[in-house]
């Protein structure tokens, strides 16, 4: 076996933390195995995009509640930092969680693995479709609406949180379904 | 619910991949080593919640010395006989 770590740079995995992740024997992160966990895991990453594109919603909710001021900003910029940590945190023990099946090339993978990471491509293909078209309505109908308050609203959180959706997705999804990983 | 929608509608491939296996001594993780594939993939196909490839079920009725015919059916297998 070549004593080279093979870097898969579409995937962005390695052929070892793959094939270590996908051994038994590994113990490490083996509280994260059971699919009750996994579950609890998948609903903190979830409610974490949610406060992350929140973000973008701040300067309007801050004017409506009528908090100004320096101590809101830094409150402001200490629980985006918080979020967005917490965010890669658990997209990491998503990885881990699932043994980076998700992520891993067909080559360090056997045909049930392969077919269960096809699956779930498939239904976050769909939930990325169902998140895109709502993104899609608020773009159209929040001015209108003037749901947002311009000032201040760049939109960034909602990319952050949109791109954090897209890299995780199919490992909730295999999180959430999949009975043993 | 999206997520809830059945996971494998198709037939499924009943076998005695279990009691092959014990007849030999042999764990899930030495036939799966044995078959190429990962251990809980032997599970998932000794509990008969996967249906293997006809690539995989040659290979596995070879690593257990079997016909594939006599590890397979397509009908409920009597355990044991």
């Amino acid at each position: 076996m070549s004593k080279k770590n093979k870097f898969y740079w579409f995937e962005g995995v390695t052929e070892k933390g793959v094939k270590s992740l996908l051994n038994e024997e590994n113990s490490k992160f083996r509280w994260l195995r059971p699919q009750k966990n996994r579950r609890v895991l998948v609903i903190l990453m979830a409610l974490g995009l949610v406060l992350t594109s929140m973000g973008s919603y701040w300067p309007t909710l801050k004017t409506n509640l009528g908090m100004s001021g320096p101590v809101s900003g830094v409150v402001y910029s200490v629980a985006a930092v918080f979020v967005i940590l917490a965010v890669i945190g658990g997209y990491s023990f998503l990885r881990i969680a699932v043994r980076s099946i998700a992520d891993a090339p067909d080559e360090l993978l056997d045909e049930r693995q392969i077919a269960v990471r096809n699956t779930s491509f498939r239904y976050a293909y769909f939930i990325l479709g169902y998140i895109i078209m709502v993104l899609l309505v608020l773009m159209i109908f929040a001015p209108e609406l003037q749901m947002f308050q311009s000032e201040g609203n760049d939109g960034s959180y909602l990319v952050i949180a949109t791109m954090f959706a897209c890299a995780s997705l199919p490992s909730m999804v295999m999180a959430w379904r999949e009975k043993d990983i | 619910m999206l997520l809830l929608m059945s996971r494998n509608p198709e037939e499924p491939v009943y076998n005695r991949i279990e009691e092959a296996r014990a007849a030999l001594g042999l764990s899930r993780q030495d036939l799966a080593d044995k078959a190429g594939v990962h251990y809980q993939t032997i599970g998932y196909l000794e509990r008969e919640e996967y249906s293997p490839s006809l690539v995989l079920a040659i290979r596995i009725a070879k690593s257990l010395n079997q016909e594939v015919s006599e590890l397979f059916s397509l009908t409920p297998i009597k355990k044991g006989k």
